[in-house]
């Protein structure tokens, strides 16, 4: 073991005894530990990673020296690909979870072909890379035992099919119920919230309210008697993994319904403003030339898309799922592969959650971003939810030392609309205002006044010494 | 006096044994509905490979 560099194991990691992640003088290393030897060796001359590194269905990894260890348990040490961004279940749209959910069905398959099974189902093992979805633990394997079930099934209906399923007949909001559950949605409580039209969905019924029953029914019952009278065959076990990937494909959400699904881009801008400010943003990043943009109050994506041509990464977030569903649709559809949208909620942003508040990173962890996109949003949270602008300054200058934002004065058509059932509390909304709460963080750069319209484009740069903790 | 535990002893029980017992109890017809799929799925392969020249792809898009 080397001595004398910084080490830091990473907290979503400790629950297997298989190995960890972690740190070394900022390089990601995972740890296999002895105990795991055999089916890492599986693993890798089978033929299996190799085939899902062919897929993109697993994160790829390198072996490196052995002395990196973190300790004397080790057996091997690798450096897995790194994730551009790491999201969360809580924060995807409705086919961001399906896609995850198909795509650890198919590398269950692929492992029972190669004689291995997933001891893990769960979503937080899925993330996204290049927009596609990949499993980035790669210890997540066992050696398949004969006639023994699936030990992850549980896990998967908890953490995919539960969700997806109330999404589908209840409410795609009902998503969120993940930062409640970090261990997938109850059985017996997801199928209290499902409609009866749900139970004529064959699937639906058996993996999940005859699996809640079947919990209720057989909590704590000795399980060794059954295993000595019954034995699930390949062949059954492939059978299971077919009717959950059936389950999973009939269920389906279409994005409309929602205030933000149906609100038509630029509609409210003259053409030429329109134009201008899109040849302005465009322009600017392209001097910018910034690895990762946080495009805030995305809507579908329409500048996250022109920022995608000069950024390595857009992470496209907005609170509206229905946004969130048709700006991932459109980075599938054209292949986009670095836009990653997400679902989340600026006034609540994602917390530190789990263990010790350690498991999962919040939003704000898990910048800084290089440039911060602010347009046609300021004054949802300045109006709309009475967040007072110098806290927002204060705010994005803890995301990034860039900026570009569009104030939207009271007058706007917009603003009047959402100033028109209350009262004008907001004496400090102005240009200047603006400009005054802002100048405090940042230094402008450059502005620019969008013709026909009464709103206002600015550059801004943080001002140095004001650092993002 | 009579002294009652406070925890409910409900709470000691693992679900996973229901979650493994289903399983168990299902896999008969799993296997067999899957196998009859299966050979279906390879006779219709068969005449769409014969008569059209076209073979099914397992792609996991939703």
């Amino acid at each position: 073991m080397r001595i004398a560099s910084t080490v830091e194991r990473l907290p979503a990691s400790f629950r297997d005894p298989s190995g960890f992640l972690f740190e070394r003088d900022g390089d990601l290393l995972r740890q296999v530990n002895r105990g795991y030897r055999e089916t890492y060796d599986h693993l890798m001359s089978s033929g299996l990673y190799k085939s899902l590194v062919r897929e993109g269905l697993l994160i790829p990894h390198e072996e490196v020296a052995l002395d990196l260890a973190l300790d004397a348990r080790a057996y091997r040490v690798i450096r897995p690909q790194r994730v551009a961004f790491i999201s969360y279940p809580y924060e995807w749209c409705f086919s961001q979870l399906k896609r995850a959910a198909l795509a650890t069905l198919q590398i269950q398959k692929r492992a029972l072909d190669c004689g291995m099974t997933l001891k893990d189902a769960s979503s937080f093992n899925i993330q996204f890379e290049k927009g596609r979805p990949v499993l980035i633990d790669t210890l997540s394997f066992d050696r398949l035992v004969e006639g023994e079930p699936w030990e992850a099934y549980r896990q998967f209906c908890q953490h995919f099919l539960a969700p997806l399923a109330l999404m589908t007949f209840r409410d795609v909001r009902l998503g969120r119920l993940a930062t409640l559950y970090l261990d997938g949605v109850p059985l017996d409580m997801a199928v209290r919230l499902l409609p009866a039209r749900a139970w004529l969905r064959f699937g639906l019924l058996l993996h999940l309210s005859l699996h809640a029953r079947s919990q209720r029914r057989f909590a704590g019952s000795p399980v060794a008697q059954a295993r000595r009278r019954r034995r699930m065959s390949r062949t059954a076990l492939m059978g299971l993994i077919d009717s959950l990937e059936g389950a999973i494909r009939g269920l389906h959400w279409e994005p409309k319904g929602t205030p933000w699904a149906e609100y038509g881009l630029g509609e409210h801008y003259v053409p030429e403003a329109k134009q201008l400010k899109e040849t302005w943003v465009d322009r600017t990043l392209a001097r910018l030339q910034p690895g990762v943009v946080w495009d805030l109050g995305a809507n579908v994506g329409h500048y996250s898309r022109l920022a995608s041509r000069h950024a390595g990464l857009v992470v496209s977030m907005d609170a509206d799922p229905a946004a969130v569903e048709r700006n991932y649709q459109r980075v599938v559809t054209e292949g986009t592969d670095n836009i990653l949208p997400l679902q989340v909620d600026l006034t609540n942003p994602t917390p530190d959650l789990g263990w010790a508040l350690r498991e999962r990173a919040s939003l704000l962890s898990r910048g800084p971003a290089d440039v911060l996109l602010v347009l046609a949003l300021i004054h949802h949270l300045a109006i709309g939810n009475n967040l007072p602008l110098p806290d927002l300054a204060a705010f994005f200058a803890r995301l990034a030392p860039w900026l570009l934002i569009e104030f939207v004065r009271k007058e706007d058509p917009r603003v009047s609309q959402l100033l028109a059932a209350r009262r004008d509390i907001f004496p400090d909304y102005t240009p200047e205002g603006f400009e005054a709460a802002f100048e405090k963080h940042f230094l402008v750069e450059e502005t620019l006044d969008l013709p026909g319209t009464l709103r206002r484009l600015y550059l801004m740069r943080r001002r140095p010494g004001t650092q993002s903790p | 006096m009579m002294i009652r535990p406070i925890l409910d002893p409900l709470i000691y029980l693992d679900p996973g044994s229901g979650s493994y017992l289903l399983q168990l109890l299902i896999a008969g017809a799993l296997g067999t509905i899957f196998a009859v799929k299966m050979f279906w799925g390879r006779i219709k392969g068969f005449f769409a490979q014969r008569l059209f020249g076209k073979k099914d792809e397992d792609s996991f898009d939703g």
